[in-house]
């Protein structure tokens, strides 16, 4: 009975997923949202939205998309075109909701004034600038008054052109100007870390402006959007929200034969396999391998999963049109082991969760059994056609990043170096001979500006080794780091074979002499590796120098944390009497004399030595 | 579309059990029965029945019967 009712849970939210009928989402919104609501463990999010006109369908269909992803909004809704007012007003209402998002849902209707016909390019520019300011006033109070993270709309284009193309050309035309406007905003977002744009200038064109309006919804609901756009339009918004909650996904793992390439490399040979530009079918492949390449260029980890023998399935590689090559994954697995076995495999490799990992394949018993086996596992319906697997991967918006960090950047590095490590691993006498080869060095110091976003997106990400798992907005973090009472420490891990960035985070409350940790997180790419003993050693040496005699620390069970169950008695905590709702406390006398528990990790003065990654 | 198969995207829309609509209810009775019904009810008569009506001709409705009429559903009372 309980699989009946998981097989039936599966079919109805599979509306939800690639290929949407937007027509079937609206007619089954109430028995999706029932079905979406049974799930447990809820990410709460508050969400204010700011209309320039109606929103009440951007609100129905987001809450469908954000419950999907695991998160459970509370709305609060401006009035009809109140979007500015609300705001400049300090509307009372908003201000007690407390949202941790704003989104400010405007669209062409809502430029306060085009310019007009045959105006000079000398009257448009200020023209621009007083609409920018216009916006910037809203944003400035947005992020002053009520500290939340903005998502604002970019502008779409009106569907009518009486000025023909020359729109677009004549300095006067709404097309132009509405394009210079994107740019301003643009500007605005890459200058400031709180501020997202919902794209809908992107949206508009893949629905087509058509559909996207419709003079129907606008004059009878004022409706900028149409009922049906509406639903590419939320789920966008879910796929930024997705990414700010740390809930995107991090790693693909991909099959081989007709996947990467076509044909069968054990069968065929290298020098036979479907690839590259002088076949229509090879062109393809060519196109989403370098698609793959993109992604991992930008952060997102690879891997291979494929029923091969390992030496044939490496040797595809070496296909002299071939993008990816075998150092582009961080796992690799060919045998001919079942696939969901593989995959754990490369999850427990990686140290990440199945939920974090997408599987790809063009088979589809494969995909039906991981999809059954593994179901916190990703597995798009991709079909078996290569020139769409790039763009049914879009679509379901599973790598979504809200900004793009350092970290980001180096993630593949850094996982194919933690697999030189493992490797290497293998010729010691025991894993402290390993440890100490490592040459470790750590820089760990309080919270710096420069580190502040990191910081937001590993308090947000991290549940694993995360003794609290409280989660803090960019604003809360800015603020920790400057009031005094606070104790703030951040962690930079690197070794021979590379930096592994900033991975661990802590957070104490001091008051008089106890010091209470609301947060300790670290990231599982440096677990066993005594990270946690060199952060302890530094908060010991912040205590000593605050003359803080007691440290209490907390730990709040979750889904995901056991791993740290025994952190703190591990360091020497003595456990408190008695818990409140499942928070476990405990206490730690600091010595006046503390021998460092470090052994194998130097801590170096700011900025650690530049090591190339391997 | 015939009009038990609308009666049951009724009932979906308006979050029903399936069969619950007979067609003979005041839409002002219903539960669920608000602007999104009143959006989805039209989409869903775009999209299945290719039949275009306007928010006015629904608010002009009164029974579940006048939208069977209105969306031009295979058996509807004429």
């Amino acid at each position: 009975m309980a699989s009946e009712t998981k097989a039936m849970q599966s079919e109805i939210l599979k509306e939800l997923r690639f290929p949407i009928s937007p027509a079937n989402i609206l007619r089954k919104r109430h028995s999706l949202k029932k079905e979406l609501l049974k799930q447990v463990n809820l990410v709460p999010s508050r969400i204010a939205i700011l209309g320039g006109s109606t929103t009440t369908e951007v609100k129905s269909m987001l809450e469908l998309f954000l419950l999907a992803q695991g998160i459970q909004p509370t709305f609060y809704e401006s009035g009809y075109g109140r979007y500015s007012e609300d705001v400049l007003f300090e509307n009372p209402d908003l201000w007690n909701f407390k949202p941790d998002i704003v989104f400010i849902h405007t669209t062409w209707h809502n430029v306060s004034q085009f310019p007009e016909l045959m105006e000079a390019e000398a009257d448009v520019e200020p023209r621009v600038r007083r609409e920018m300011a216009r916006f910037e006033s809203l944003w400035e109070k947005i992020h002053t008054g009520l500290g939340a993270l903005i998502i604002q709309n970019n502008f779409d284009l009106p569907g009518l052109r009486p000025l023909g193309n020359l729109e677009a050309t004549q300095s006067s035309g709404r097309v132009n100007f509405l394009m210079r406007l994107n740019a301003e905003f643009a500007s605005y977002a890459c200058k400031h870390s709180r501020f997202l744009i919902n794209d809908i200038l992107y949206l508009s064109a893949k629905v087509g402006l058509d559909e996207w309006h419709n003079h129907t919804y606008w004059y009878n609901f004022h409706m900028a959007v149409s009922p049906t756009a509406t639903v590419a339009l939320a789920q966008n918004l879910a796929a930024i929200l997705k990414s700010v909650y740390g809930r995107s996904k991090k790693c693909l793992v991909l099959d081989l034969d007709n996947t990467l390439w076509g044909g069968i490399v054990g069968d065929d040979g290298v020098q036979n396999l479907i690839l590259g530009r002088d076949h229509p079918v090879g062109e393809a492949f060519l196109d989403f391998q370098l698609y793959l390449k993109e992604l991992q260029r930008r952060g997102v980890i690879l891997a291979i999963c494929s029923k091969n023998e390992i030496e044939n399935a490496k040797e595809g590689f070496s296909h002299p049109d071939s993008i990816l090559k075998v150092e582009d994954f961080s796992a690799f697995k060919a045998n001919w082991n079942p696939k969901p076995e593989n995959i754990r495999e490369i999850a427990r490799e990686l140290n990440i969760g199945l939920d974090s990992l997408v599987f790809l394949d063009d088979n589809p018993a494969e995909r039906a059994l991981v999809a059954d086996q593994l179901p916190e596992v990703a597995v798009p319906d991709v079909g078996s056609d290569v020139s769409r697997f790039a763009e049914i991967l879009e679509h379901e918006r599973y790598f979504e990043v809200d900004k793009l960090v350092q970290e980001d950047l180096n993630r593949s590095a850094f996982y194919n170096s933690n697999a030189q490590r493992s490797a290497y691993q293998g010729g010691f006498r025991d894993y402290g001979e390993f440890l100490n080869s490592l040459e470790m060095t750590a820089e760990i110091a309080p919270f710096s500006p420069v580190y502040l976003e990191r910081i937001t997106q590993l308090i947000n990400k991290t549940n694993q080794f995360n003794l609290t798992t409280r989660r803090y907005t960019s604003a809360e973090v800015e603020a920790i780091s400057q009031d005094p009472g606070f104790v703030t420490l951040y962690g930079r891990l690197a070794d021979k074979f590379g930096d592994n960035g900033l991975v661990s985070v802590l957070i104490g409350r001091a008051i008089d002499e106890t010091l209470e940790l609301d947060l300790w997180l670290m990231s599982c790419r440096v677990l066993n590796r005594e990270m946690e003993f060199a952060m302890f050693d530094a908060l010991v040496e912040q205590c000593q120098a605050r003359g803080i005699r007691k440290i209490v620390g907390v730990y709040i069970p979750s889904k995901k944390n056991s791993l740290v169950a025994g952190h703190f008695a591990g360091l020497g905590f003595t456990r408190l009497n008695g818990s409140s709702g499942g928070h476990e406390s405990w206490h730690y006398d600091v010595p006046q004399s503390y021998s460092a528990r470090t052994r194998f990790i130097r801590r170096a003065a700011k900025g650690l030595p530049t090591v190339a990654n391997a | 579309m015939t009009r038990d198969q609308f009666l049951l995207e009724m009932d979906e829309i308006l979050g029903l059990r399936a069969g619950t609509l007979r067609g003979d209810e005041k839409l002002e009775e219903l539960q669920n029965w608000d602007s999104t019904a009143l959006i989805s009810l039209i989409v869903l008569a775009e999209t299945s029945n290719d039949a275009h009506i306007s928010p006015d001709q629904v608010v002009g409705c009164s029974t579940v019967a006048d939208l069977l009429r209105l969306a031009q559903v295979e058996g509807s009372p004429s």
